[in-house]
């Protein structure tokens, strides 16, 4: 059992980011191929129920592991003498640019970037859609545009999620590739 | 090689970790707000293919660690060694035992309890029987709901284990 509080760090910081990156490919995959297909198991009101009952918990898992993602990694590469808060450019050797390194690293946390665009699209923007109430005094007309006003969203959700899924995979590609150099 | 190797190691841990903590998570949450017939329909269906996912990790998981371990040189493990004596070996050794407890676990759950939750019921049973065969279906549910918290403990348990191979080993 390590003794020093340095040690303990490294494997907190390492544990917390590991199981924050799980979450985030895991809940992907099993909200794609579980929970997703089982859903079409059930009548369709039924379903919509719980798509959205999934979805709203599933939205917790992955604003908390995209935060945890990020505070973990930043605090693993200070920890490792790579990363300084104060001076420019901050990375350091071998977390510069100019080596394999540190280039894959900058791919990494741009797919990062993309992750929290995707997710802030999903949350404050298409979710909404998805959850719009037609009133009784709506006229067909109306009607027929909310719905598929929903349906588009629906598709965008669909779309956007297994784009994720590819991004998350492609990032923990280069997550697995850096113990060996970088990926690029 | 080791790129692809150990790219394919963490995607399978990471889908079997998460996947395990989304079904606990989330489709827990759901089932509260479902009718009880249907629960039992949307059971059925995730839980048989979370399981066949999770056995197909388990499987990844042992393949590519095996194969990472015999391609482990000593410019891999510098200043560590493999054997019982180093914190290194004996962390490498509670992994391997808890992937097997795992994978013992996934499995059974696949050909013992979720089998053992489908209710029999036959024209000619009795008020007697139709009660024993509610009461043992209660009971391997019961069972199943162990294994999947004992599953996900033992899933959190590797990220850590696997997580302190990094700084030398946990134990």
């Amino acid at each position: 059992m390590p003794t020093d509080l340095d040690i303990w760090l490294h494997i907190i910081y390492g544990f917390l980011h590991d199981i924050s990156v799980a979450v985030y490919l895991g809940g992907a995959v099993a909200m794609e191929f579980v929970l997703g297909p089982a859903q079409g198991s059930i009548p369709p009101a039924q379903a919509q129920v719980m798509g959205q009952k999934t979805a709203d918990r599933f939205l917790w898992l992955v604003w908390g592991s995209l935060s945890l993602i990020i505070i973990t990694g930043l605090l693993r590469l200070e920890h490792m003498n790579m990363l300084s808060w104060t001076e420019w450019p901050f990375f350091k050797t071998p977390g510069g640019l100019s080596a394999d390194y540190g280039q894959t690293l900058l791919v990494m946390i741009l797919l990062w970037c993309v992750l929290i665009i995707n997710g802030a699209l999903i949350t404050f923007y298409f979710r909404p859609r998805l959850q719009g109430k037609v009133s009784s005094r709506t006229s067909a007309a109306q009607l027929t545009a909310v719905q598929q006003s929903k349906m588009d969203a629906a598709t965008w959700v669909q779309r956007i999620t297994r784009i994720d899924l590819v991004v998350v995979l492609f990032v923990a590609l280069c997550g697995a590739s850096l113990k060996w150099g970088g990926l690029l | 090689m080791d790129t692809l190797l150990g790219a394919l190691h963490a995607i399978a841990w990471a889908t079997y970790v998460g996947g395990a903590i989304t079904m606990e998570w989330v489709l827990r949450y759901a089932q509260q707000t479902m009718p009880g017939s249907q629960v039992g329909i949307v059971c059925k269906n995730a839980g048989m293919r979370y399981r066949w996912l999770a056995l197909a990790c388990l499987i990844v998981i042992g393949i590519t660690g095996g194969l990472l371990l015999l391609r482990l040189d000593a410019s891999g493990l510098p200043g560590r060694d493999l054997s019982l004596s180093d914190s290194y070996g004996r962390t490498m050794l509670l992994l391997v035992i808890t992937w097997a407890g795992g994978l013992a676990t996934v499995l059974s759950m696949a050909f013992w309890l979720h089998p053992a939750q489908r209710k029999r019921s036959l024209p000619e049973m009795t008020a007697e029987q139709v009660a024993a065969e509610r009461q043992r279906v209660g009971r391997a549910i019961a069972r199943m709901d162990k294994a999947l918290k004992f599953e996900l403990v033992l899933a959190v348990f590797s990220i850590g284990l696997g997580a302190s191979l990094g700084a030398g080993g946990l134990i």
